[in-house]
């Protein structure tokens, strides 16, 4: 009984350990980022407060704010042995789409930049509804292709907004299709 | 009294402009469906519109934002009274209701109750905010930077408390929200602060990016890693109808409605409290009240109606404390505050002095909205029941690629497009890990003027902090503030001692 006991202390002491690791982080980022304050208190005026109070204010309001809440946590923790903890009830997600969709996303910013929004996007849409499950290819190229084409219209003829045409030959890409758009 | 029914004739005439009334109708449409579309919320779609805001004038977008606001609150509830979904943590109370009365066969009133009493509730608080905000924007005009700061600490302290669970996470969210609006060009010394060195970091993170990111991409990515999204399937193909109440059966619930409308404006007014508190805090007020409290979650008019009047009663009231102080009542005010910081306007008291044709197109425009509401939503009914059967996949692509438009659109830089789409991923590891959002958005935003407000006294009166509480409204706030927080310490210490 007292070796079942002495199991779950443990085990409920490491599910308490891996949920606060979290906080230790931002608590550690909070130290390291007040120490950097530290270095714009050169630039105070004699007799004024300075540029590095509110950021050390803020900071050492977020490590307050991490020790709450492994308190928090820590009191959460010790009711749930009580209570014969539950699991937790988060909708369960699919980690490797998940991973794909922010991949994709930084794809979309570098490709923004180095391809044009033009095939950035239309490369995009094409593989974040593929990935998210859209089945028929042919709706996906259409939904993608016009889509962008109506956002180029809106944006670059309508709004005048300088769109980024990509770098090097996607730069020439982007203007041929411009011109063949009636865009510039 | 004359000189402000001259200016509620101009703002009237002013409404009617064809593009304001337009913005007006547009932003009405664009929030009904956005309230109603799965996985978008009125505050996304306010985001959303945020950069297009640039091309207008400062009254055609705030017109704009409020249809948003206005049809999106209502929007919400179609989902919760049709599918059990509620559209946004406010139309939850509804949820519980009107779910019921439509399995009981009565959905088309249900939808058109909750319309009508959606209007009502922002028509009159809309009336409120207009009789309210000028006699509150004269007493405001004598407050000085140490008012505006407790006020502003008072929005701080009030977000950490109403509306989260945990006090440790709101800390944490509003503490790193603070902290960001710190990075870049100090205002007052004017010395660059955590750049690393960097001409983009210098330029300080623009507060758009974050609000963009936390809020349209990660729910994005929130909503479709979820496990069985995968089908590429409209969320439904049903079409809901409307069927608008009699005249008798909404004076029958007149008691009801004007408790609503009362709890809606005054939490609404509250900074940081906002429409799902009011809503909650309505519902419950309503079964103190009735006669039958039993009937509660059974499916109840009373139920319905008081929970519809406060989360549209609660617009007008937030309003207030953002067009005579400048202080956003909850997160859509919130945007709304930005989009007039985007074209260098600072909203509080001056505002009432320097453009009170603006000020009082937006309250004319706020009373014209609720109105065509009641149209707008009979009339967009059957278009929004063919877009909901747009699939969320293609949807939420669509939303990224607004976002990286939106964001790129602030300073035609790569590098806000580079924040917003961080701010994206980190929003959605805040909304798995239950960090609340809405305090992060508000410390980037008040933490700033909180700052300037605070650092412009200290200089002034020579760094001595008792300044704050020797002025009676600046110490009754702080008081308060310091209420506020410590309240919920006290309730928990006293429960474990029971």
């Amino acid at each position: 009984m007292s070796t079942s006991s002495a199991l779950a202390q443990k085990r409920s002491l490491r599910n308490f350990l891996g949920r606060i690791k979290g906080v230790v982080l931002i608590f550690l980022a909070a130290i390291y980022l007040y120490s950097l304050a530290n270095n714009l208190e050169a630039f105070s005026p004699p007799g004024q407060l300075g540029p590095a109070f509110w950021p050390k204010v803020s900071l050492l309001l977020l490590m307050a704010g991490c020790l709450i809440k492994v308190a928090e946590l820590w009191r959460e923790g010790n009711q749930k042995i009580v209570l014969e903890e539950k699991a937790p009830s988060l909708p369960p997600v699919n980690v490797s789409r998940l991973i794909i969709m922010i991949c994709l996303v930084i794809f979309s910013v570098i490709g923004m930049d180095f391809l044009g929004f033009l095939l950035a996007n239309f490369l995009f849409l094409v593989f974040f509804m593929s990935i998210t499950g859209v089945k028929k290819k042919v709706s996906l190229l259409l939904i993608s292709l016009f889509g962008t084409i109506l956002l180029l219209y809106l944006f670059v003829k309508i709004v005048y907004l300088p769109l980024p045409r990509g770098q090097g030959i996607f730069n020439d890409l982007t203007i041929y299709f411009y011109r063949l758009l009636h865009l510039i | 009294m004359t000189g402000q029914l001259e200016l509620l004739w101009t703002g009237l005439i002013n409404t009617f402009d064809p593009l304001n009334f337009a913005m007006i109708l547009i932003g009405l449409m664009i929030g009904v469906l956005a309230g109603a579309l799965p996985g978008i919320t009125m505050l996304n779609a306010i985001v959303l519109v945020l950069p297009f805001t640039y091309l207008m004038g400062i009254v055609p977008s705030l017109l704009l934002m409020i249809g948003i606001y206005c049809g999106g609150v209502f929007g919400g509830s179609i989902t919760g009274i049709l599918f059990n979904i509620p559209g946004d943590p406010m139309n939850v109370p509804t949820t519980w209701e009107g779910y019921k009365l439509n399995k009981k066969g009565f959905v088309s009133k249900a939808l058109g109750m909750a319309i009508m009493t959606s209007a009502l509730g922002g028509f009159f608080s809309a009336l409120i905010m207009t009789l309210a905000s000028p006699p509150f924007a004269k007493i405001a005009l004598s407050f000085s930077t140490c008012e505006y700061f407790s006020v502003v600490f008072l929005g701080l302290a009030s977000v950490v408390v109403i509306g989260t669970r945990s006090l440790g996470s709101a800390l944490i969210s509003l503490s790193i929200g603070i902290f960001l609006g710190t990075i870049g060009m100090d205002d007052i010394y004017g010395i660059p602060r955590f750049a690393f060195g960097s001409r983009i970091m210098e330029t300080g993170i623009n507060f758009i990016t974050v609000l963009i990111g936390l809020f349209a991409i990660g729910e994005v990515l929130d909503q479709l890693s979820l496990q069985g999204k995968e089908s590429g399937e409209p969320s439904t193909r049903l079409r809901p109808k409307t069927e608008l109440p009699r005249f008798g059966e909404i004076w029958a619930l007149r008691s009801t409605i004007l408790r609503g409308l009362g709890v809606g404006v005054i939490i609404g007014a509250i900074p940081g409290a906002g429409a799902t508190v009011a809503s909650f805090v309505s519902y419950g007020v309503e079964k103190q009240f009735s006669k039958h409290p039993e009937k509660f979650g059974t499916g109840c008019w009373e139920g319905l109606v008081a929970s519809e009047t406060a989360i549209n009663g609660s617009t007008g009231g937030a309003m207030i404390p953002l067009l005579t102080l400048g202080i956003p009542g909850s997160g859509a005010t919130a945007v709304m505050l930005g989009a007039f910081l985007l074209h260098g306007v600072q909203p509080g008291p001056l505002l009432f002095t320097k453009t009170p044709e603006s000020v009082y197109t937006i309250f004319v425009g706020m009373l014209i909205c609720n109105l065509i509401m009641i149209l707008t939503g009979l009339f967009t009914a059957r278009f929004f029941s063919e877009l909901m059967r747009v699939p969320e996949n293609i949807l939420g692509a669509f939303i990224i690629t607004f976002c990286l438009i939106g964001a790129f659109a602030l300073r035609n830089d790569m590098a806000d497009v580079w924040f917003m789409a961080i701010f994206g991923i980190l929003g959605y590891f805040m909304r798995r890990y239950g960090l609340p959002i809405p305090p992060l958005i508000l410390g980037v935003i008040l933490g700033p003027l909180a700052e300037s407000y605070f650092l412009t006294t200290m200089i002034g009166e020579a760094n001595n902090i008792w300044v704050f509480f020797r002025r009676p409204v600046s110490a009754s706030l702080l008081i308060l503030s310091l209420a506020i927080f410590i309240w919920p310490l006290m309730s928990s210490f006293w429960e474990k001692r029971k």
